[in-house]
């Protein structure tokens, strides 16, 4: 599904992305954990074309994703409130999303209701501005307006973030259940650890832009590995 | 120690923001724009020292340059909209260190009355006295009075703080300068004897004489001045940071008859919540819709506009002036979620069709206003329908220009407690460009060719900039792309 080939990003003298080379097979679903400035967020940027690549490229599906705008059309992306236009009711900015993306209103309608749970009644017919919700819940808004038209690939930055713990809880479920079910290539970052290793079979650890460990996650075998290089553990 | 400090973080803050490097030409066009304006003033500060000694001999020149000080000092007051800084106020930062609140109102005060601008009209007085007083007073005479002159500036430059940090927390507060100032015009034109014109003349004397009284007045009123703005900022500043905004919205306007226009139509609908939502957008708005209104209804009513040259100036203004306004901001707005546009394919490309559209839509506006100066006979159907075309033709052209190298964020909403957005050089250049050019095209046209075949012509280039209006958007999409990852850069760094 993505190709990342030699791929870097240099901002002055320090490099936020450096890879060689790395694939992630169509249905995967990836965590990418690193500490603060490990070049997570720059990578994802990297990967949705808003950033240029010094070196190398990002191909989707086999589109270089800086020559050709077709991938646009089966991603969906959420990395931080840059995506939101928050002058909109949350509503009006589902459909407009919505149709961006073909899907008649209804259809957006019966797509949001899978969400209802998720939203806690907290979203919808508030009759608010987005800008005037809280970081919780625009976090919310954003992952559900990524995931409206079921992209083939799903991009989220930190989507547990301002979260409330249900609502984590609730979102894990949901991204495994779409997974499962679409098949979709999902691939996520996180600093919860946690999370991460409860719902991505395979997770990548990115240290100085570099992906220095592929982890393969299987009964949460990799929780020990990952605590030992962030020093969690509690002895 | 504060104050050198507060002042250092100020200096900082404009030579650290992420565009200060990048926007070379802006700072080569402000330098340029001083000098000029520099060099302008001692022309005219020459000019009238010798224009007035002949033309009203029986009066001293520094008399009726004085007699006249309430209109330099109206003008500085409204120059001071488009070239001094808007009055923020950057307590917030520093509300949780044990810093005294009245301590930065006070620097920011201080930083208010020291602002360079103040000293710009002394590049008129010092010549003009120069030549007109030093023959009675000597050099003494030209100090005191540049002193007195520059006091007033500063009187001045309180005054404006004052109704633009009130205008800025709610329109209406322009009916206070508007109020103020037809008040003086009441008393400068309607007496025989124009007691304004008395006062100041007594007053620019005085100053000459170095008579303290007149100082130690001027300094008073500064400093009551000074007290006026302390007491507003305060209690503006907290007003500002304790609104608990009621975040319901009463009624949601959809615009849904939009809807049946595809992707287009989502997009106007886009631009029409953009401009009815956001604080900054409803103020430019409004700003032009009553210029627009003021200068129409002048020109059909009065004959204050019947000039050849302001007649034209006037109409061409309304027909522009909406596009360019909002047009010099191109992507800057939706530089605020920018990201969530370029990850949707083609969402630009419509973006600038529906702004295409719905600014040469715009232009019915200006077409209703403008008929009753229509039926005075003021301006042709002709020249309004060539007016319009030019509008959405030519000026269009060159102001969506700007969706290309635009790439500093202008916020929506932003209070007195918001940071500073001004503009950069190249907008200033193209909005002047965008104004200009139809002036120099009615002008040029007409005089070459008499009034309707000038008119025709005028339509005829308007008309062919707005049929091949699809390709040269397309060419804008294209080229706007090829800089995105830079545009995409400077809309982050400045969010």
């Amino acid at each position: 599904m993505i190709t990342i080939n030699e791929l870097q990003k240099i901002f002055g003298e320090k490099i936020a992305v450096d890879i060689n080379s790395y694939t992630i097979n169509p249905g995967e679903m990836i965590g990418l954990v690193g500490n603060n400035g490990a070049g997570k967020t720059t990578l994802f940027r990297l990967i949705l074309d808003l950033l240029k690549a010094d070196k190398g490229n990002v191909t989707i599906k086999d589109i270089d994703v800086s020559k050709n705008e077709e991938w646009k059309t089966f991603t969906g992306a959420f990395i931080d409130d840059g995506f939101l236009i928050d002058y909109l009711t949350p509503e009006e900015y589902f459909y407009f999303v919505g149709k961006m993306n073909g899907m008649k209103k209804e259809a957006v309608d019966e797509r949001l209701a899978t969400f209802e749970r998720f939203m806690n009644g907290e979203v919808m017919g508030q009759k608010k501005y987005i800008r005037n919700f809280s970081a919780g819940n625009k976090q919310k808004i954003g992952i559900v307006s990524a995931m409206l038209h079921q992209p083939e690939l799903l991009i989220l930055d930190e989507p547990f973030n301002f979260l409330d713990p249900s609502s984590q809880s609730i979102i894990k479920q949901l991204l495994k259940k779409y997974n499962e079910e679409t098949h979709a290539t999902i691939l996520i970052s996180s600093h919860n650890l946690s999370h991460t290793v409860d719902i991505c079979p395979r997770i990548a650890l990115l240290e100085h832009g570099v992906i220095i460990k592929d982890i393969k996650n299987e009964n949460n075998s990799a929780e020990k590995e990952l605590e030992e290089y962030f020093n969690v553990t509690v002895e | 120690m504060l104050f050198n400090e507060l002042r250092k973080h100020h200096r900082l803050a404009a030579k650290r923001h992420p565009m200060y490097e990048k926007n070379r030409f802006g700072k080569f066009f402000m330098y340029f724009m001083s000098v000029f304006w520099a060099g302008y003033l001692i022309f005219f500060g020459t000019t009238f020292a010798f224009t007035f000694a002949e033309g009203i001999p029986n009066m001293e020149p520094y008399h009726v340059l004085n007699s006249g000080l309430i209109f330099v000092l109206a003008l500085d007051f409204l120059s001071r909209f488009s070239f001094q800084k808007t009055p923020t106020q950057e307590v917030k930062p520093y509300l949780l260190l044990p810093i005294k609140k009245s301590r930065i109102q006070d620097f920011l005060l201080i930083r208010s009355g020291v602002d360079p601008f103040n000293f710009l009209w002394l590049f008129m007085f010092v010549p003009f006295a120069i030549i007109t007083v030093t023959k009675y007073y000597g050099v003494m005479g030209v100090i005191t009075y540049s002193l007195g002159i520059y006091l007033l500036m500063v009187l001045n430059n309180y005054w404006y703080l004052f109704c633009r940090t009130l205008i800025n927390e709610k329109l209406y507060w322009i009916g206070l300068p508007l109020v103020v100032y037809a008040l003086i015009g009441v008393a400068a034109f309607l007496p025989k004897e124009s007691i304004v014109d008395n006062l100041t003349m007594d007053l620019g004397e005085g100053y000459i004489e170095g008579n303290v009284l007149f100082f130690a007045g001027t300094l008073a009123a500064i400093a009551a001045a000074w007290f006026i703005n302390k007491w507003l900022l305060s209690k503006l500043a907290y007003s500002e940071l304790n609104k608990v905004e009621d975040t319901k919205v009463k009624h949601v306007s959809d615009y849904s008859f939009l809807e049946k226009y595809g992707e287009i139509g989502e997009y106007l609908r886009l631009e029409l919540k953009m401009l009815f939502r956001n604080k900054r957008c409803k103020t430019s708005l409004r700003m032009i819709a009553i210029i627009v209104v003021f200068f129409s209804l002048m020109l059909s009513f009065s004959g204050a506009y019947d000039g050849t040259f302001m007649k034209s100036f006037v109409s061409i203004y309304a027909f522009v002036a909406f596009g360019m306004v909002i047009l010099t901001q191109i992507m800057s707005f939706e530089g605020n979620y920018i990201d969530g546009l370029m990850t949707r394919k083609e969402s630009i490309f419509n973006l600038l069709k529906a702004k295409y559209y719905f600014y040469s839509l715009g232009v019915i506006i200006p077409n209703i206003l403008m008929i009753p100066a229509m039926i005075m006979g003021k301006i042709s159907v002709l020249d309004a329908l060539s007016f319009s075309f030019v509008a959405i033709g030519p000026i269009y052209f060159i102001l969506f220009q700007l969706a290309v190298y635009n790439n500093k964020t202008v916020p929506l909403n932003e209070g007195v407690t918001g940071r500073q957005a001004s503009g950069t050089g190249f907008q200033t250049i193209v909005s002047f460009t965008s104004f200009g050019l139809p002036m120099l095209l009615n002008f040029g046209l007409k005089s070459a060719f008499g009034e309707t075949a000038g008119a025709f012509i005028l339509l005829g280039i308007g008309l062919g900039f707005t049929l091949t209006a699809h390709i040269w958007i397309k060419n804008v999409y294209v080229r706007f792309m090829k800089r995105r990852y830079k545009n995409m850069e400077g809309f982050r760094d400045t969010k």
